[in-house]
């Protein structure tokens, strides 16, 4: 066992660098949380919700599929509940399209004008949408139905983010 | 549209696909009927976001009618906010009440007074209450939609 000795000011020195690293630590860690706090955040965007409705029901016919989550809209945190037209694209691909119209937001439904079938219409300005949510061209809607992502999960069809038609 | 800045912003712009107001009728008293107009006050709250909800784009919902149960001069009242918001090119005007005072004024409002029995959201389920509102909605929609199309013939 060899004798080491500690002087008087080396031991003082390891305390003082000890305690005062400490310190700064304590100090710095929250600035440095601070500051890439939004990288840290979790996406709250990004959750997927859980629909009632079964992926092996779907159909090529676009179904309304509801499903509610917590908003917090102004001051109240309220329960919305929103809904999608959900179906099967030829190639057995799920979409599943937001009913809102994008003229001035009114909510669409599917087959419900008898003059022009298989179409999304929109009754506040006769605005109407291809199966696949684009857009009919000489009604005032100008852009297609934004589409919600889609996930499956034990057979059960999860509803994410809303994205512009063709990015999702 | 609500009644707030931001959507009131969005009307400015699209005026001419607005032509439509909605305006809930919403009493208040004390005594034994208090219990019953909270009732009708949170039944044409809901209804009320859920048919602003649907037509966004050509309904202006506006800020409530309130007024007391007893109310002598109320008719007077409500014809002139019809008229403020007829003279600001606004078509059709729906009233949406529960009370059944004004139909026997309906004479005297020129307008489409949709009436409706309240049905109490405290004794309901969520999912219950959900469904049912979305039912009547899907009919009051049926009326705009009527109006809207007699006019355009």
């Amino acid at each position: 066992m060899s004798k080491h000795n500690v002087s008087r000011r080396q031991f003082l020195n390891y305390t003082l660098t000890g305690v005062g690293g400490f310190m700064a630590a304590g100090m710095l860690m929250p600035m440095v949380r601070f500051a890439i706090d939004p990288v840290l955040s979790a996406d709250k965007g990004g959750d997927f919700v859980a629909t009632k409705q079964k992926v092996s029901e779907l159909t090529t016919e676009p179904t309304r599929v509801d499903f509610s989550f917590k908003q917090v809209d102004g001051w109240y945190e309220s329960e919305e509940t929103n809904t999608a037209w959900v179906f099967k694209k030829d190639d057995g691909e799920i979409l599943a399209l937001s009913p809102i119209c994008k003229h001035l937001g009114c909510t669409v439904a599917w087959n419900t004008d008898k003059s022009h079938p298989n179409q999304f219409f929109c009754p506040c300005h006769y605005g109407r949408y291809t199966k696949d949510g684009i857009n009919v061209k000489g009604t005032p809607p100008v852009k297609p139905l934004d589409v919600y992502e889609t996930k499956q999960k034990d057979g059960i069809l999860y509803l994410g983010r809303l994205k512009p038609h063709g990015e999702a | 549209m609500r009644w707030t800045a931001k959507e009131l912003d969005m009307y400015s712009k699209s005026k001419e696909y607005v032509d439509t107001a909605l305006i809930p009728l919403i009493p208040f008293s004390f005594g034994g009927e208090m219990k019953q107009t909270g009732s009708v006050n949170e039944f044409l709250s809901i209804l009320s976001l859920e048919i602003e909800k649907q037509m966004k784009g050509r309904v202006l919902l506006m800020p409530t009618f309130h007024y007391a149960s007893n109310e002598i001069d109320k008719v007077e009242r409500l014809k002139h906010w019809a008229d403020v918001v007829k003279e600001n090119d606004i078509r059709h005007i729906f009233f949406l009440t529960s009370d059944y005072e004004w139909k026997k004024a309906e004479g005297k409002l020129e307008n489409n007074l949709i009436w409706l029995p309240a049905i109490p959201m405290e004794n309901l389920e969520k999912e219950q209450a959900r469904a049912t509102i979305g039912q009547q909605v899907i009919q009051i929609l049926d009326i705009f939609t009527y109006n809207w199309e007699n006019e355009k013939k």
